[in-house]
């Protein structure tokens, strides 16, 4: 069996790196809101990771949705999604949440962005003036709509492979929690890396908050892998051959090992635990912890696509 | 000011709870009544030969491209010493369940139930291609139509030979009338009768899937733990 092409594999990679980049967009505007309400305020616009989460959110959603779309095999009829609903589709509900969850995030980053637009526009034009202090007004509605959103587009990716009884490994209940899990903690790397590089302090406040929250994700991170994997042993039969296959020898043994367990969650634990003791926090601690959770993560949705995949109930 | 939020946090959590709450429950709760037919169909593995007329006549019939097939007989075996050796045929098509993954799924309702006659069928028109039925099919039997690029699969011939008021073509092409085609809502059919006679099995029916498709399983092959 070659690691790429199987019997029974229908989902390939595009839709793997769909799933990373849901979870990166829910995840960075999680972590933007959690660091403008207790951490920056009103001048949350100034951070260079406020700035970058702002920025990764929406690109990484619209990305996601454009390999989503290219991956149809009518890519021309994609409107039909839209207009065409099934209340018991996975997948038609997480298009609804995804089409309000953008609406939603861009109203989110006008509030935020409020004081620089206005700044910008010299008060020239009035009527953007009144939409802005509208839109602003509603701004605690507005983000508790948002965390709402960004956490079930978090779960929903991870739902819409637990659907599928036809492959015991994905048909999981802990799936979802393990993907908003792990989405959580990518968003958290992206907007790391994102702010060190458009010029933020690596040792300031906003290092600190995330850094703090991401050793407890990690743990929980690896609690839930343990109990995933150990629950389809358990289970025996079909799920049991699943599991082992996935992280048994081969090469998805190696991705499981040394890329998502080694990689994506010992090392970056390791280097928070380090940065937590040492003093101070430099550019490069910041940036290699954050591009190895980035990388865990991905091979993490690659892996569980593709293993998931080789066992047929 | 806080408090106003603290009862906004509440309404909205309640509001996705009871929202997501009502969509699974609708889900499960709704079984489509059907007044129409009930069609199934029995393939009885003693009389199979594994000859291939079926697919062969259903590649014909429902023009079926090159590279992708709606049934396919597969062989296991030989068991036995020669000369007595023998093969088992089973028969892999769409299963046309009554709880149906692939329908659930379909995000456009491309994939659909046939109220009539309870034929599980695919709109090409309404299909973007997503090729999430694929997966969720547990029996692995839908493809994608290299011409229509649309989800294909068995319809009982719904679309060309039942139109037309005869037996699917596999039924007609079978030489050892291994294939049995009927309405389980008639208890004078054939198809009935052929499932009263002898002991008969479906595929996968822990799933809950409940396919229309029975079988009546050779005495040969392997016993496997
Ligand atoms: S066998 Fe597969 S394609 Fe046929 S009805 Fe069942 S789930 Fe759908
Ligand atoms: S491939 Fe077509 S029929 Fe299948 S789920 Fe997608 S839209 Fe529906
Ligand atoms: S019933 Fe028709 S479509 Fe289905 S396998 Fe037989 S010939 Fe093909």
């Amino acid at each position: 069996m070659s690691p790429f092409h199987f019997d029974g594999l229908v989902w390939h990679w595009p839709i793997a790196i769909y799933l990373f980049l849901a979870g990166v967009s829910a995840g960075a505007i999680t972590f933007a809101i959690l660091l403008k309400h207790f951490k920056l305020g009103n001048n949350a616009y100034k951070s260079g990771f406020i700035q970058a989460a702002c920025l990764i959110a929406p690109l990484s959603v619209f990305a996601g949705l454009g390999i989503l779309v290219l991956d149809l095999t009518k890519p021309f009829d994609f409107w039909k999604i839209l207009v065409f609903y099934n209340g018991t589709s996975v997948m038609s509900v997480g298009v609804a949440v995804l089409m309000i969850y953008q609406l939603i995030l861009f109203a989110w980053l006008i509030c935020v962005f409020k004081e620089p637009v206005l700044n910008w526009c010299h008060g020239r034009w009035p009527l953007v003036n009144r939409l802005l202090s509208a839109l602003a007004k509603h701004e605690p509605s507005i983000t508790g709509f948002l965390t709402i959103l960004a956490l079930s587009l978090g779960a929903y990716t991870g739902f819409l492979l637990s659907a599928l009884t036809t492959y015991p490994m994905l048909n999981n209940p802990v799936l979802p929690l393990l993907f908003l899990i792990s989405g959580l903690s990518s968003g958290a790397a992206g907007t790391l890396l994102g702010g060190v590089l458009l010029k933020g302090n690596p040792d300031g406040k906003e290092v600190h908050f995330i850094h703090n929250i991401e050793i407890p994700i990690i743990l929980v991170e690896l609690v839930l892998l343990f109990t995933f994997f150990i629950g389809l042993i358990i289970s025996g039969g079909q799920s049991k051959i699943a599991a082992l296959t996935a992280i048994g020898e081969g090469f998805w043994g190696w991705v499981f090992w040394g890329g998502i367990i080694i990689v994506g969650l010992s090392l970056p634990l390791a280097f928070n635990l380090f940065m937590k003791a040492s003093s101070k926090r430099k550019f490069s601690y910041v940036a290699i912890t954050a591009s190895c959770s980035l990388i865990g993560v991905f091979l993490l949705r690659n892996f569980i696509l593709y293993t998931g995949q080789m066992t047929v109930a | 000011m806080k408090n106003s939020r603290r009862l906004f946090l509440k309404s909205a959590c309640a509001v996705v709870v009871a929202a997501s709450g009502y969509t699974i429950a609708k889900s499960s709760t709704e079984s489509v009544e059907i007044d129409g037919k009930k069609y199934a169909l029995v393939h009885d593995e003693t009389k199979c030969i594994g000859c291939d007329a079926c697919s062969i006549a259903c590649r014909e019939v429902n023009q079926v491209p090159e590279g992708v097939s709606r049934l396919k007989i597969e062989r296991e075996g030989p068991y036995g010493e020669y000369p007595d050796q023998y093969f088992r045929f089973t028969r892999k098509s769409c299963q046309q369940c009554e709880d149906t993954p692939c329908v659930k799924v379909c995000p456009t309702g491309a994939a659909y139930k046939d109220p009539e006659t309870g034929i599980v069928s695919v709109d090409s028109w309404k299909c973007v291609g997503c090729q999430y039925c694929i997966a969720a099919c547990p029996y692995q039997v839908r493809f994608i139509n290299p011409v229509t690029h649309a989800a294909d699969k068995c319809d009982f011939c719904k679309e060309t030979r039942l139109k037309e008021g005869k037996q699917p073509a596999c039924v007609s092409a079978c030489p050892t009338q291994a294939l049995t085609f009927g309405d389980l809502k008639d208890p004078e059919s054939n198809i009935v009768k052929v499932l009263k006679s002898a002991p008969n099995y479906r595929s996968k029916t822990e799933l809950g899937t409940r396919p229309k498709v029975f079988r009546i399983a050779s005495r040969e092959g392997e016993v496997t733990l």
